[in-house]
């Protein structure tokens, strides 16, 4: 109506003032507008035909420095959702991944948090990665009353002040705890330690942790550094930290960094060990930094191939098959996320609403989903209690630790 | 003393670099008064090329690095042609946002074909001769790759010291530098000048993104943030003024790797540009810069 209105007015003007140019512009004006009214046609009749399959995103660092974090998390995710699609989809309807890249930096998030959260066909979010870009969009899924399932993100703060922000793993101040508390039981020699941190809302928060467990723990810590992601010469924070000589150096930050740390180390003469938390966990990190990871110790969610966990066996030889190289870490934890949300959806039902519902009842061990990186269930904030594991660099392979800590 | 002195050496070794990316800035300021940000870029293609060299084509080291040094002096003078050139009487407002322009698409070309993901090919690449390490008069340790940076940053600026006040290249590059109408009214082709000016600083931004692909990691974003620090090392030595450049590198190395081995390593940037500032604020024109002095 209202268009047919304009597309008069328009005509009638011109035709008093009896010019052409008017008439030609009318005619424009008119055919713009059929081409718009058109447009928003198709749009609505494809919107109809996709509502067939159901949308759950996937935001993590696909591009850029930590990418390696993010191929692992696509093929993950890719890995579980080809399998329920295989078995019949998710109430006979299919499966879509739609994958967002945040390039790991907190900017981007937003700007990805947005643009999903502002998708209504979207039911969930698996991710962010980086704990500063969980941060990043947290307030906006909020806002939008979308659950944002993180398979990585460990700062303490990522899941507190929000209904709707999960994860399927330890916090940083479980994790810091854990590590000084290995470092003391299984690494005696270990008197003095150094702590290098990558100075954003993961690292800093990871050494606050481990610092303050360590000196409960009567470790001496004698340099205490920070880095900057962006940078990519440690020698001088290296140095100060080799004059203090420590018997042990805990990297707080991640693999791309970490592999480079470790390099430059061996190359100023320092001997000390080193140790790592998940934030190194990746096969890239052997790239990087070659023969100087040997010996480095990492704390880790989840490894591949510990007794008694046949599931996990499984999806690493379909992982194998599918892509032509091993999953990490983060591939399962990520393949345990995306089936979380399909079994909420599944139990009640294809909206927002219903996934964040059903993830807030896990409350105990018993209404606990049991994944392939173990039980996981929620405390009030939406954290997990899950064990952490230690896994060892060794001839250029990563190992589980003859040591491990579980109780 | 001996941790000290380690300091310093591993600041002339950042400082090195630094001057040699400087110079490229400053050279192409003195001469057409723009500030190429796309040199950053060109240092980062330096890395990538002698990675391609190396890696894909299987080429000697030495060949790689001389390959990969005429490529981005190659590089250097078709920016200028394509990009510049066409602006040269525009207004400098134009030919500055084209700079950061062609900034931004190198950096995403690199992306595109090279993907976003930190290499480490090339440092796997270099002999394993000089990850070795050797110790000092005085103690400190460095590695003879970090000890050839030094060397080659040193010999390099003494080279080009002597090219642009020996020869006939380097008196018409400080002759546009004066004065560009009258140096060509004099019967220099200041184009063909100019053509050189960026040829040799994208030669020596070359050197340095070699050097730091062998030390560190290569990727695409790694010329933004070297080229910005080398930038600020051009404006604290005076920019135009080429020993400016290499001063202003190495004090800045050298700042930066002081301020986060003795003040605090999280604010180790932010100190370096502290003193950057405090500097411009005393000596608005650098340290070596001089109101109505020879740019080049």
């Amino acid at each position: 109506m209202k268009q047919q209105t304009l597309i008069e007015t328009a005509s009638y003007r011109a035709l008093c003032r009896l010019e052409i140019g008017h008439i030609c512009s009318a005619l424009r004006s008119s055919l713009v507008l059929l081409l718009i009214f058109s447009a928003a046609f198709l749009l609505t009749v494809q919107e109809a035909e996709a509502a067939k399959t159901i949308k759950v995103a996937v935001a993590g660092p696909f591009t850029g420095s930590v990418a390696a974090f993010g191929e692992m998390i696509k093929k993950g995710a890719q890995l579980r959702a080809k399998e329920i699609n295989g078995n019949g989809g998710i109430n006979s309807k299919e499966l879509e991944l739609i994958f967002e890249d945040d390039t790991g930096k907190d900017k981007e998030a937003s700007l990805v948090a947005t643009r999903i959260a502002s998708n209504k066909k979207i039911l969930a979010v698996v991710g962010h990665f980086n704990s500063s870009c969980s941060l990043a969009g947290k307030p906006i899924y909020k806002r939008n009353r979308i659950v944002e399932l993180s398979p990585g993100s460990t700062n303490v703060n990522v899941c507190k002040g929000s209904d709707y922000t999960f994860r399927n793993l330890y916090r940083d101040d479980f994790q810091g705890s854990f590590s000084a508390k290995y470092i003391k039981g299984v690494l005696t020699d270990v008197k003095t330690v150094a702590v290098f941190f990558d100075n954003d809302d993961y690292g800093r928060g990871l050494r606050d942790s481990f610092k303050q467990s360590a000196e409960k723990a009567g470790l001496a810590i004698v340099a205490d550094e920070a880095y900057d992601r962006d940078t990519t010469d440690y020698k001088a924070q290296l140095t100060k930290i080799k004059s203090a000589s420590p018997d042990l150096i805990f990297i707080a930050g991640l693999y791309s960094q970490a592999g480079l740390i470790l390099s430059q180390a061996r190359e100023s003469g320092i001997t000390a060990q080193f140790f790592g938390a998940d934030g190194v966990d990746s096969p890239k990190l052997l790239e990087i930094a070659g023969e100087a990871a040997n010996g480095i110790y990492i704390t880790t969610p989840f490894i591949f191939g510990l007794e008694g966990n046949e599931e996990a066996q499984r999806v690493a030889i379909a992982f194998e098959q599918e892509f032509g190289k091993a999953p990490d870490t983060w591939a399962a934890l990520t393949y345990d996320a995306v089936g979380m949300i399909v079994e909420a959806i599944e139990k009640r039902g294809e909206s927002r609403k219903a996934i964040r519902d059903h993830l807030g009842s896990l409350t105990s061990p018993e209404k606990g989903y049991q994944g392939i990186t173990g039980l996981t269930y929620f405390d009030e904030n939406g954290d997990c209690l899950k064990p952490a594991y230690v896994k060892q660099v060794v001839n250029g392979k990563f190992v589980a630790a003859k040591v491990q800590f579980l109780d | 003393m001996t941790l000290f002195l380690e300091q310093i050496v591993n600041g002339l070794v950042l400082g090195g670099i630094y001057a040699l990316i400087a110079v490229g800035y400053t050279m192409v300021y003195g001469v057409i008064q723009l500030i190429n940000f796309a040199h950053g870029e060109i240092f980062m293609f330096g890395a990538y090329f002698a990675f391609l060299c190396l890696a894909v084509l299987k080429f000697p080291l030495w060949l790689a690095v001389l390959a990969s040094i005429l490529l981005c002096a190659l590089m250097g003078v078709v920016i200028d042609l394509i990009a510049y050139r066409p602006l040269r009487n525009a207004p400098r407002l134009s030919a500055l946002i084209t700079a950061i322009g062609i900034s931004l698409i190198l950096q995403n070309l690199a992306r595109m074909i090279w993907g976003a993901e930190p290499r480490r090919d090339l440092a796997n690449a270099k002999s394993a001769f000089l990850s070795q390490t050797v110790i000092i008069p005085g103690g400190a340790q460095l590695s003879y790759l970090d000890l050839s940076i030094i060397i080659l940053a040193i010999l390099l600026m003494v080279g080009l010291n002597r090219l642009i006040s020996l020869t006939r290249i380097g008196k018409a590059m400080r002759a546009c530098a004066q004065d560009k109408m009258a140096a060509s009214l004099m019967g220099i082709d200041t184009n063909r000048v100019i053509g050189a000016t960026f040829a040799i600083g994208s030669a020596l931004g070359a050197v340095a993104g070699i050097m730091v692909g062998m030390r560190e990691t290569i990727e695409p974003t790694m010329g933004y943030y070297k080229g910005v620090a080398a930038f600020a090392a051009a404006v604290l030595g005076g920019i135009g003024n080429i020993t400016g450049a290499m001063l202003g590198g190495v004090v800045l190395g050298i700042a930066e790797v002081l301020g986060a081995g003795y003040i605090s390593s999280g604010y180790r940037v932010a100190i370096s540009y502290i003193l950057m500032i405090l500097v411009i604020v005393f000596r608005p024109t650098g340290l070596l810069g001089r109101a109505s002095a020879k740019r080049a």
